[in-house]
């Protein structure tokens, strides 16, 4: 069952992305253009994988949490048989919305309208005066519409709202090495999801921030602010912080994954992974005993993870993209702890999160006042095309299509756009 | 830990109404001329300047993310940062008024210090040129604010500021300003 009609698209929307051997370019109307947004959100997101929800935020049968796809409203909910279910969120009698609440636990959904009820896996259970339709009238063809498909990776829910198309692991197949090392930084391979999220918007393309967040050139700019008070606090003088922002590398992978990465290593004074060992033995040792040196060292680099569309993988947080019009854009972060570890190491994480990310932090806001300086700028017309080719003459691309660049090139960010460039083609 | 090493130790009384008002007043006074240095000086050593996301007690909060979580030091970086490093989000900077009204003196709470209950309204704006997203527009932000005071030999300071926004669940745009 495909749920969202096959339109043909404006075959000129994959022209938007220019690519030659030496040239990236990005037509402004990627950014400002309502015909693309609603391709966007009928393509990207309403057929293709998009991540909704963590398994922790409905650990138990009953427990569920709403959200969208692209614009569609949806309910992700566990059911008594375990399984969650991702359900359009909409009673199929006139189209209320079954469930308000953003998360919640409930034994049913029920329609304020007409008292329909439904199970938490979208079974329709109770038609109030049932009466008014024939004996036959088989309430298990008027169930909730559930996404056809929806997939579980190490914790994190997708859903895909097209019945046909790559599998969730076709999907996440290129980038998964780095999702499992982001994941092992818990030495049971696991996270738990806080209740209490952050959540800023901001006037402007929700792909600012999808460009943005393994973006390694702008820090010594954007976040010089954020550079003196780390040396104010003595953490590392700002010369350091430049050098080490030189290290590491980005990657770009099939599918619009991509990723900034600094390197990892036991020392104490190049990694955060590094500094908690040293710090907590207990977790220094529940790391070794299921890891090897090579493994560890992978674990401790830090990464943020871009998963296209619209997550990533953060320090302290999943990061949601929640695009809501071509000029306003939320987003969420889930801050999470780490399973297994001392819990001093998770408090020192939250700190360190308020500090830096959120709507009062000493970081994200500055990234958040580029993003909107940005939208404001494409304004000006007659400068059609953006400039995404930094790095292109020395990226090293690897047989299975992986490539790296330097930690301050736009090699992420250009396999983000062939993605997108392939979808506004299909 | 000996007393003699307790810089502020309370003395054990409660402000009256009028103190309690006087002092959150100053508060306002000193954040809408961004004074901030001055604002540090109003907090006890292990004061607190908290905005969560979910209400709760104080004690609460070390397990879970607030939007703000200022301790003496945080508080301390806050000020710095704002008045002397390149900023992007207080560049322009915030123009506020800061109302505060319905005050109430409550208990003491388990330390001797007085909870002050209030209300706040602050209204912000950031100016820029024209057509500037993001700026230019009022914005206003309604808090249930509990204090707790203490007395010391220098007068009245403040070991709690805690604000509940209405809107502290929801998505906020820019709070790099002092609430």
């Amino acid at each position: 069952m495909v749920l969202v009609p096959e339109k043909p698209l404006d075959a000129a929307l994959s022209e938007l992305v220019r690519e030659d051997d030496e040239t990236f370019l990005i037509h402004t109307d990627v950014y400002t253009s309502t015909a693309v947004f609603d391709a966007e959100m009928r393509t990207i997101f309403e057929r293709g994988w998009v991540y909704v929800a963590h398994e922790s935020q409905v650990p138990l049968p009953g427990d569920y949490v709403t959200g969208l796809i692209g614009r569609q409203p949806v309910v992700v909910s566990r059911h008594e048989d375990g399984e969650v279910y991702v359900l359009l969120n909409r009673c199929r009698h006139r189209g209320t919305v079954v469930c308000r609440a953003d998360a919640g636990h409930s034994n049913y959904f029920r329609c304020p309208y007409h008292n329909w009820s439904y199970a938490n896996n979208g079974d329709l259970v109770g038609v109030a005066q049932a009466t008014g339709y024939p004996e036959d009238f088989d309430k298990s063809q008027w169930g909730l519409v559930r996404a056809p498909r929806v997939g579980s990776y190490r914790g994190l829910i997708f859903a895909n709202l097209a019945a046909e198309g790559p599998t969730l692991e076709e999907h996440l197949a290129p980038v998964r090495r780095y999702v499992d090392w982001w994941f092992n930084r818990s030495p049971l391979g696991t996270i738990t999801v806080l209740p209490t999220a952050h959540k800023y918007p901001y006037p402007g393309n929700w792909k600012w921030q999808a460009e943005n967040g393994h973006d390694g050139y702008h820090g010594n700019y954007v976040h010089e602010s954020w550079q003196r008070v780390l040396a104010r606090a003595g953490e590392a003088p700002v010369k350091e912080i430049r050098k080490y922002r030189q290290e590491g590398c980005t990657r770009g992978f099939a599918n619009g994954h991509g990723l900034l990465e600094r390197p990892g290593g036991l020392n104490p004074a190049a990694s955060w992974t590094g500094r908690m060992m040293a710090k907590y033995p207990q977790y220094a040792e529940a790391l070794h005993e299921r890891f090897g040196e090579e493994e560890i060292e992978e674990i401790s680099a830090r990464r943020n993870i871009f998963v296209f569309p619209n997550l990533y993988l953060f320090d302290t947080q999943l990061r949601v993209i929640h695009p809501i019009a071509v000029d306003r854009t939320e987003v969420w972060l889930q801050v999470y702890a780490l399973d297994g570890v001392p819990e001093e190491l998770n408090q020192g994480r939250l700190r360190a999160h308020e500090r830096f990310y959120g709507p009062a932090g000493f970081g994200a806001p500055d990234d958040v006042e580029i993003f909107v300086s940005n939208q404001t700028g494409v304004q000006a017309r007659g400068v059609e095309w953006a400039l995404m080719s930094r790095g292109m003459h020395r990226e090293e691309v690897l047989s299975n299509g992986e490539r790296i660049g330097h930690s301050t090139d736009e090699t992420p960010v250009r396999s983000l756009y062939r993605e997108w460039k392939r979808w506004m083609g299909a | 830990m000996t007393r003699t090493e307790q810089p502020e130790v309370g003395t054990g009384a409660s402000p009256t109404r009028d103190e309690a008002e006087a002092l959150i007043y100053r508060e306002c006074r000193l954040l809408d001329g961004l004074a901030l240095e001055d604002w540090l000086a109003l907090f006890t050593e292990d004061g607190l300047y908290w905005l969560p996301v979910a209400d709760g007690e104080p004690e609460q909060a070390v397990d879970l993310v607030s939007i703000v979580y200022d301790d003496s030091a945080r508080r301390s970086e806050r000020v710095y940062r704002t008045l002397h490093t390149p900023v992007l989000d207080q560049n322009p900077r915030s123009r506020t008024v800061h109302l505060a009204g319905n005050v109430e003196v409550g208990e003491p709470d388990a330390k001797g210090d007085t909870r002050v209950f209030c209300n706040q309204i602050v209204a912000e704006l950031r100016p820029g040129g024209e057509g500037q997203l993001g700026l230019n527009t009022p914005r206003i932000f309604a808090a249930r604010c509990e204090y707790r005071l203490r007395g010391t030999a220098e007068g009245w300071k403040i070991s709690l500021k805690k604000l509940l926004l209405i809107d502290s669940d929801q998505p906020l745009y820019n709070l790099t300003f002092v609430l």
